[in-house]
């Protein structure tokens, strides 16, 4: 009898060891805006590597930001995640984000791209540049985005609504590079030469340059690699009608915007959240995002992915790209005042 | 008999609690749309106030059009004329009101790309700017035609009652005395049917005005997006000032109304018949069937095959737990707006019944002045109050808007209390007020003769106002988009969010359960209303 009620003791005992060793290390709770299968594949391969339970909050930048003002103190939340250099900057100027100082995130990060103070690092590259149909444009016809400001593009470019972060960054960056003016003419001359009021995302103007509609489209690189690698044969028919083009690569280069992450200025587990940025930018995962969502690796290391080591190296807009998150309102503005719905 | 008691302040001091809670959103925005805005506003009235405007006009007019043109020669046909097929028609008619806007739009939403080589047509045949103006009207023709047919209904039934009963001793009038058919509908019909029109064009004009998931899909750019997106761009003054311009066109559409009437004065005769129909001949029949298939097709048997068609096709890649989660936060926001607006409902009808009281009366009239107020204003309202109490009452940060549905719900209730008031005012007619007078003579205090002898008597008018309301939130969109907590979705957001990134087989099959449980509610409430019309 002794013997057995030992033994059960005894194995317990392991259990609740075995069971806390397990559970032991705290989650890390990110509040982010990436919601792609890609992100759930390296989460998981964060917890599977570091015994760290990842728990995800899922939702726009803005709201995220809004949240963690009103939590303060008591906010839950280690990591913060956003699609936009942009809202990161408002992030900081709230008091929200903590600076990290590692050696590892600032090798595998271009000095340009990140913020100064270390509050937070990039860990994907997402270029906006021109989609145009292969046909119907001839090599070289498309080289700088002022082109899709000419009149004889008159209806024939697409690109998704202003109110979008990306068309704002753009313009902001174009801003930072050449002054209000001349931005308010560009995006004046871009309104003027749509094919059709601003609808839908930008796989949305791809497939309808594809289609027929118009012969360029603004759009972000990774949408014509997540057409061209769809289950769906259409899609990947209209993503290999066109052809993308990054623009000013004999000037400034092309605007980029990166995804971002930082920790929080009240994170109880800074430490796995330091953790989190580290593993974010090693080699393996940035193999994941290149193949996975066909984002380019910060590093711009080609040899990383199939379809980005195809697209080629291309010059990186970085000289305005810190201004980005305060010339946005002025984006705006000039966005209503152009008419670009 | 005016009650004086405790009883009697208590029910007096609820009421008014209540009515001003239903101000409360509407007296922050006001308030505060007088406050510090800075550069915004300015840039706002410069570049996009008069677009929304133009829109918000534009829109109110052709979808109400399309709703009259629909609606009204309808219910004359079913009304007047025997033909085959007619009694299908008339419970038909009404199922296009099942339809979500948003759904059906996530249905058409490709017709429009579909669409794109007649524009390369065009252009190739009638030069350029012949396509650009193409462009730009296509997603009109869209979005007006896809509110048009899903909210014609309102027109419909109101237009029905008037033509099959109020009107019948007019019209058989006038068949005697030699007009028939059009000329009958025209000096008659029409004019006889004028409050009614009203009554339903306005409610299709208000359903036009706080709709956001159409007028989003085809990228349109009315008021109520241009309110939220300033709220969404974090400048609450700007979506506030907003508001109150929907709010002043409100009240001149209102006083515009009035104004028409004039002093003209529309009576229903005491002897409402049930009209003779007259049979047509079978070509002339034929017209008529297909008069009526039209708008059934387009606002409902369309859509909901496409929708179903999808959703059949991707059930197995379906993601089935969060579908059931948003469908579980639809059905349980629901039950707690019901229960809330009932509850409240039936303390205002029934105290005011019981009290006899004016100032009972005018807050059950500015409960159902709730449902006047445009949404977006609604929202705006109530998310500044909840923001502002979560940041400035120590310990009710957990009620901020990102993180608990209070909001949610106290705009549900302000926006739908009106939904429950109807069906229990109409309730309470049916009662003889002597009933209660027993009670009390019998020893009652009011709050018990309240529960004891109204309560039970009342109880299939308060079913009917809780499926009324419960299915009015359950497809609620508008206000659950803007004020939801993180992470949660409704079945309307979760449609809404996957038609918007282009994924529409998958917003099919929330689309269709949402259709399905709309349809589920209006079968119990049909059979109600022809039960309270004997």
């Amino acid at each position: 009898m002794r013997l057995i009620r030992n033994k059960w003791v005894l194995m317990s005992a392991v259990g609740f060891c075995g069971a806390g060793a397990i559970l032991g290390a705290e989650p890390l709770h990110i509040y982010s805006h990436r919601h792609y299968e890609v992100d759930q594949k390296v989460n998981a391969l964060f917890t599977e590597k570091t015994g760290i339970a990842v728990k995800v909050v899922n939702a726009e930048a803005d709201q995220l930001i809004e949240r963690l003002k009103s939590e303060g103190a008591d906010s839950p939340a280690d990591v913060l995640v956003t699609v936009d250099a942009g809202r990161m900057q408002r992030a900081v100027e709230d008091g929200l984000l903590q600076p990290v100082k590692s050696g590892v995130l600032e090798k595998a990060t271009p000095v340009a791209l990140r913020d100064a103070q270390g509050h937070w690092y990039p860990f994907t590259l997402r270029a906006r540049g021109i989609v145009v149909a292969k046909g119907r444009v001839k090599e070289g016809e498309v080289k700088d985005y002022a082109d899709l400001a000419k009149p004889e593009w008159r209806g024939r470019v697409l690109a998704r609504s202003s109110t979008g972060g990306y068309n704002q960054s753009l313009l902001a960056s174009i801003i930072a590079a050449e002054g209000e003016k001349a931005a308010e003419q560009w995006a004046k001359g871009v309104a003027r030469n749509l094919a059709r009021p601003p609808q839908g995302g930008d796989r949305d103007q791809i497939k309808a340059v594809a289609a027929g509609l118009a012969d360029a489209a603004i759009t972000n690189s990774y949408y014509l690699g997540m057409l061209l690698n769809s289950p769906d044969a259409g899609e990947r028919k209209a993503g290999a009608a066109v052809r993308l083009v990054f623009p000013n690569q004999s000037g400034r280069g092309t605007h980029c915007n990166v995804s971002a992450a930082g920790i929080t200025k009240h994170a109880k587990n800074a430490e796995a959240g330091r953790k989190y940025l580290e593993f974010l930018v090693s080699p393996e995962v940035q193999n994941i995002y290149a193949e996975g969502s066909f984002e380019h690796p910060v590093s711009m290391d080609l040899s990383l992915g199939g379809q980005v080591g195809k697209w080629g190296a291309f010059k990186v807009d970085e000289a305005g790209f810190l201004r980005l998150g305060e010339l946005s309102a002025t984006a705006t503005r000039l966005f209503d005042r152009a008419g670009w719905k | 008999m005016r009650e004086k008691g405790m009883d009697g302040w208590l029910i007096r001091g609820l009421a008014w609690s209540l009515a001003l809670l239903v101000l409360l959103p509407v007296m922050v925005v006001a308030w505060r749309s007088t406050g510090e805005v800075g550069q915004a506003w300015g840039d706002v009235v410069e570049n996009r106030l008069w677009g929304h405007v133009r829109q918000t006009l534009l829109l109110l007019v052709s979808v109400v059009s399309l709703a009259l043109v629909l609606g009204v020669p309808t219910a004359w046909v079913v009304s007047v004329y025997d033909f085959p097929g007619r009694r299908s028609m008339r419970w038909m008619l009404m199922l296009p009101m099942a339809m979500p806007g948003f759904v059906a739009a996530g249905a058409y939403v490709d017709v429009l790309e579909g669409l794109i080589p007649f524009y390369v047509w065009i252009r190739t045949n009638w030069g350029i700017d012949a396509f650009l103006k193409m462009q730009e009207l296509a997603p009109w023709v869209f979005a007006v035609g896809v509110l048009g047919t899903t909210l014609f209904p309102y027109v419909f039934l109101s237009c029905l009652a008037v033509f099959s009963r109020q009107a019948a001793g007019a019209l058989e009038a006038a068949r005697l005395l030699g007009a028939g058919g059009l000329r009958a509908f025209f000096t008659v019909g029409a004019p006889m049917a004028r409050p009614a029109l009203v009554a339903g064009g306005s409610l299709v004009a208000m359903e036009a005005m706080n709709d956001y998931g159409v007028v989003s899909a085809f990228g349109l750019t009315p008021l109520t997006p241009g309110i939220f997106r300033a709220w969404g761009e974090g400048e609450p003054v700007v979506a506030m000032r907003l508001a109150m311009v929907l709010l002043v066109m409100l009240g001149l559409g209102l006083v515009f109304e009035r104004w028409q009437r004039g002093r003209r004065r529309f009576a229903t005769d005491a002897t409402e018949g049930i009209l003779g129909r007259r049979k047509l001949p079978w070509w002339l029949g034929l017209g008529a069937l297909g008069l009526c298939l039209v708008p059934f097709a387009l606002g409902f048997l369309l859509p909901g095959w496409r929708l179903a068609g999808w959703a059949w096709a991707s059930r197995d890649s379906a993601e089935w737990a969060a579908h059931a989660r948003a469908a579980w936060h639809s059905f349980s926001l629901a039950g707690g707006a019901v229960l809330l607006v009932m509850a409240s409902a039936f303390l205002l009808v029934a105290g005011q019944r019981a009290l006899g009281s004016r100032s009972v009366t005018v807050a059950q009239k500015i409960g159902l002045a709730g449902y006047g107020f445009p949404s977006a204003l609604v929202a705006v309202g109530v998310g500044a109050v909840v923001v502002w109490v979560s940041r400035n009452v120590p310990g009710a940060g957990g009620l901020a808007l990102s993180a608990s549905v209070s909001g949610l719900m106290i705009a549900y209730w302000v926006r739908f209390l009106a939904v429950g008031i109807q069906p229990v005012v109409a309730g309470f007619e049916k009662l003889p007020g002597s009933l209660r007078e027993a009670a009390r003579v019998l020893g009652e205090r009011p709050l018990g003769a309240l529960w004891r002898v109204d309560l039970p008597l009342v109880w299939p008018a308060l079913v009917a106002g809780a499926t009324l309301c419960f299915i009015d939130v359950f497809k609620e969109l508008t206000l659950t988009l803007v004020l939801r907590p993180f992470d949660f979705e409704t079945l309307a957001t979760r449609t809404y969010r996957l038609t918007d990134e282009g994924r529409l087989a998958e917003a099919a099959l929330p689309g269709l359960g949402l259709v399905l449980l709309s349809l589920a509610g209006l079968i119990p409430l049909t059979r109600w209303m022809r039960l309270s019309e004997k």
